[in-house]
């Protein structure tokens, strides 16, 4: 039987726990706790590369971003803005998706595998393909919109268009993550409830408006959440695309950070301008969820 | 009592209704071959445009030509090939090793309860919500002070460190849904809490950890911005690499599009042999 | 009116027959149920009628309207499941009126009916809230009450009780039997419970492997099965089976074996005489059988091991070793004791001695 000695006041069975949990503990502080706090006490300095004092300025770094006209009036409202439409958009195609694939047709395996596709295609090639679909000169967009006589448009020289474009990749790559996971969903709903339905003449609207969607609710509850976070902090396929332009009008919170740390080397600011991000980012996801939750409470 | 209702009343006819199932049915095949098309339609223009030579890039939709000399041409060029082979090298190296720490420290979460597991549960679910660009910045630092910035281990570490946080919680759902009876019947059979653990518990695991494998190995592969911010050029990764051409190459889209079609291989590969196991892994 | 005829009704998936030439002619107001084994195709029956499966072949007539091609909604049916599925979101109210609203029948009359039905189930203080909060109970009166909003032709139940425990089962059949007299209305109701299907059924309907094996009231079915299976199926505990062989002897016939020899004389078993050197399966129900020696020739008698006695407060029940097997006997003075394998002697009427053919299973008288 196991010796029942404590070794630094911890029993076999502690020991073992933290054995257990060691390397991941060391791996999360080395390289995650640590660099957050490096990070933190960064933002507090006056810290760039041709000023290496590294000397301590408290708030000014926070004061500079929040008072950045541009970071207000631009970089977040894209930000927000991108995340509300790509995240909308990504559901609601998600979701006819999955209604799609709920029942069983001949080359449903087919269907499923293209939809499938764009999970596996890495945001940058994503946004390469699209970069060169929706070139001006020689893209394919433009090359259609000229059989129907329209003029060629300059897609990603101008805000809306590339915005449009940005947000057309998103969509792609991300409809098929929500078409799998409300898929699932689907298909653990009972079928009890349907066929009650079925028997009180409901018609197919119906059906899905007062009792799919109401079913399905909890598992685009956490979608929803996921998603926003991970659309706030999208970075691959607006730098691919625009880069942030033209003249930074796409430019998002992420591409902020990095512009401030990696292009005009203020590592103080870029710092801050992250961590207010973060900041941002967690309450909003708090938020969200509790919002989202207490709909679909009431729904319960 | 009025028997209203014992006739069914009527109830105007719906447009899906309105149809012969004949109708239906065709609607509904429209609506997939249309869906089909949106999603298939980038890659299978790239494909198209990488399979053009150079002057034919100005009409790639028209015109007959076709070759593989783009992809030669890009093959060979240094950054190219050092890219997919260090990419290749980080996603297998980073998902091994990321599997590796999280499976124990799931094991641990799903099979304990108390202060430890708590507090560690806690932790990551803290620090899954973090957005990643808050510590990219500074990881560029601390990898520097390492003296591990642009080499293997820069890439690898934070890689295996970013994924603690979600893997543990995901692994702590597959050994949830494993029976512990059959580790106190190991236990009692005389294994070790460790033997418990590696010979019973483990191998009935497998199918949830291939699943998340493949998933991580996609992930890595497709990774970017740690990428770009933890490498320079002695570490050249695949998805810098190509987004440095865009930048860079302007108008060579074809020689663009057979890199696009390469970096894509290895993924598409992965995805069809291992599209059963993420299915059955993740069924749990 | 609404009877409810079904001629000829098979359902096959493929090569595998689930219900096989299924003919039930049900009368206005009949309640009738459809009992059998898991797997015998009773709930397979009752969907083909709502419309929920496809019919391989014959017709299933509501109110003299053939009903084949009708989707569920159009059948004037109402359908009870066995968990319940009610709307989880909705209120009970919501629940109640969701069918009279998809048939745009105008709010006050689904109110004035709301109220009629949610008086009668007693559900009226469970309105508002949402089936999450209702037990068990509750939530399949909601349920019932879904079904008589809609007023029907046929109820159709599949399975309501079986998710109930065993009081709240008891309690639940009592408030359908009283429900019935309130509400009388053509129902076929599924279960794989015998005694549910004994005390709700004006007739039963009893099925196996997806065929019929019995149609009858409760009374004839436990009188007068048809078939060793019925007989094996319907009354608790069940009855005893005895393989015996028959012998001819003087002028009646007499049945060996297991080292009894029970003498029948021919007045009882006419066509006993044609069994003569073939083997026969006696069925005695534990409720039959007396303590005592047989006397006179309308009894017959058994003895073997007393094994097991079981307590039940008001009877005893007793396991008899006869051959190999076990006889059991209910209905024993509570207050008797015995010793454990002392010689039990029963004896048992002879007209309550069910005869079976020992290959089909077939009653012989």
């Amino acid at each position: 039987m196991t010796a029942r000695r404590r070794i630094l006041g911890l029993d076999e069975k502690q020991r073992f726990m933290i054995a257990l949990i060691a390397p991941a503990v060391l791996a999360l502080i080395a390289f995650q706790i640590v660099p957050i706090l490096a990070g933190a006490n960064a933002s507090f300095r006056d810290w760039s590369l041709h000023d290496p004092q590294k000397t301590w300025v408290g708030l000014k770094n926070y004061l500079h971003v929040l008072g950045d006209h541009d970071f207000l009036t631009i970089v977040l409202p894209n930000t927000f803005g991108f995340m509300f439409a790509s995240v909308g958009l990504s559901l609601v195609a998600g979701l006819m998706m999955a209604m799609l694939l709920n029942r069983r047709f001949a080359g449903r395996w087919l269907v499923q595998t293209v939809i499938l596709l764009p999970l596996m295609v890495a945001p940058v090639i994503a946004a390469i393909m699209v970069r060169w679909m929706f070139n001006d000169q020689f893209g394919v967009v433009n090359a259609i919109l000229g059989l129907f006589g329209i003029e060629p448009l300059a897609w990603l020289t101008q805000r809306w268009t590339a915005f449009f474009a940005i947000l057309l990749t998103d969509v792609w790559l991300w409809t098929p993550w929500f078409t799998l996971l409300l898929l699932a969903g689907l298909q653990s709903l009972p079928p009890e409830p349907f066929e009650a339905a079925q028997i009180d003449a409901a018609s197919p609207w119906r059906t899905f408006r007062y009792i799919t969607l109401p079913m399905l609710r909890p598992v685009m509850v956490v979608c929803i959440v996921i998603r926003s976070i991970d659309a706030f902090r999208t970075f691959d396929i607006v730098w691919t695309i625009s880069g942030g332009g033209p003249a930074r009008a796409t430019e998002v919170f992420s591409i902020y950070a990095y512009v401030e740390a990696f292009q005009f080397l203020n590592f103080g600011r870029g710092s801050a301008a992250a961590i207010i991000g973060a900041i941002i980012i967690v309450v909003f996801a708090m938020l969200l969820y509790r919002i989202l939750n207490r709909w679909v409470e009431v729904s319960k | 009592m009025t028997r209203a209702s014992r006739v069914p009343a009527e109830r105007s006819k719906g447009f899906f209704e309105a149809l012969a199932p004949g109708g239906r049915r065709m609607l509904f095949g429209l609506a997939a071959i249309g869906v089909c098309l949106i999603f298939a339609f980038p890659v299978f223009w790239l494909v198209l445009t990488a399979l053009r030579p150079g002057y034919a890039v100005y009409y790639v939709h028209r015109g007959t030509d076709f070759t593989l000399d783009n992809f030669l041409e890009v093959i060979v060029q240094e950054a190219v090939l050092k890219g997919m082979f260090n990419s290749f090298m980080i996603s297998t190296l980073a998902t091994v090793i990321s599997l590796g720490v999280t499976v124990t420290s799931g094991y641990m979460l799903s099979r304990f309860k108390g202060p430890i597991p708590n507090t560690w549960f806690s932790l990551i679910y803290v620090f899954r919500c973090v957005p990643y660009v808050s510590w990219v910045l500074p990881l560029y630092f601390v990898t520097q002070s390492l003296g591990i910035f642009d080499t293997y281990w820069g890439l690898l570490l934070p890689h295996v460190a970013v994924h603690i946080c979600f893997f543990s919680w995901i692994m702590k759902g597959f050994f949830d849904g494993i029976d512990p009876s059959m580790e106190y019947a190991a236990m009692i059979d005389g294994c070790s809490r460790w033997g418990a653990f590696w010979r019973v518990a483990m191998p009935a695991a497998i199918p949830g950890l291939t699943a998340l494998a493949i998933l991580c190995w996609l992930y890595t592969w497709n990774e970017f911005l740690f990428a770009l911010i933890l490498t320079s050029h002695q570490t050249q990764i695949l998805t810098v690499v190509m987004a440095q051409f865009v930048h860079e190459l302007g108008m060579d889209w074809h020689l663009m599009s057979a890199t696009g079609v390469l970096a894509l291989g290895p993924a598409l590969i992965v995805t069809i042999f291992g599209q059963k196991y993420v299915i059955r892994g993740l069924k749990v | 009116m609404a009877e409810l005829v079904i001629t000829n009704l098979r359902k096959s998936y493929g090569n595998v027959v689930a219900v096989a030439d299924f003919n039930l002619e049900i009368a206005d107001q009949e309640f009738v149920v459809l009992v059998g084994p898991s797997g015998c195709g009773k709930s397979t029956t009752l969907r083909m009628i709502a419309g929920l499966e496809d019919i391989s072949g014959g017709t299933i007539a509501i109110g003299g309207r053939v009903v084949n091609e009708l989707q569920p909604k159009d059948r004037d049916i109402a359908m009870v499941f066995q968990n319940y599925a009610l709307y989880q979101h909705m209120t009970v109210y919501d629940n109640l009126a969701f069918g009279l609203r998809n048939r745009r029948v105008p709010e006050t009359a689904i109110d004035e009916e709301i109220q009629r039905v949610s008086r009668i189930l007693s559900i009226e203080p469970l309105l508002d809230r949402r089936p999450r909060q209702l037990s068990g109970g509750q939530q399949q009166r909601v349920a019932l009450g879904r079904c008589i909003v809609r007023n029907p032709a046929v109820f159709l139940f599949d399975e309501p009780l079986s998710n109930l425990d065993a009081q709240l089962r008891a309690q639940m059949r009592l408030e359908i039997k009283e429900l019935r007299q309130r509400v009388p209305t053509t129902a076929v109701f599924v279960t794989h419970d015998q005694v549910e299907a004994m005390t709700l059924g004006d007739r039963i309907v009893v099925m196996k492997d997806g065929l019929v094996q019995q149609v009858g009231t409760p009374l004839e079915l436990y009188r007068r099965p048809r078939n060793r299976f019925v007989a094996s199926f319907i009354g608790s505990p069940a009855m005893n089976f005895l393989e015996m062989r028959a012998e001819t002897a003087g002028a009646g016939m007499v049945l060996t074996g297991l080292g009894l020899s029970l003498a029948i004389p021919s007045r009882f078993a006419p066509g006993l005489a044609a069994r003569a050197g073939r083997s026969v399966v006696v069925g005695v129900r534990p409720q039959h059988a007396r303590l005592g020696v047989a006397s006179g020739d309308d009894h017959v008698g058994l003895s073997g091991r007393l094994m097991v006695t079981e307590q039940l407060g008001d009877e005893q029940l007793l396991a008899v070793r006869i051959g190999s097997g076990d006889f059991r006997l209910a209905g024993i003075d509570p207050e008797r004791v015995f010793a454990p394998g002392e010689t039990i002697a029963a004896a048992i009427a002879i007209e309550n001695l069910h005869l079976f053919d020992s290959e089909t299973g077939a009653a012989l008288r």
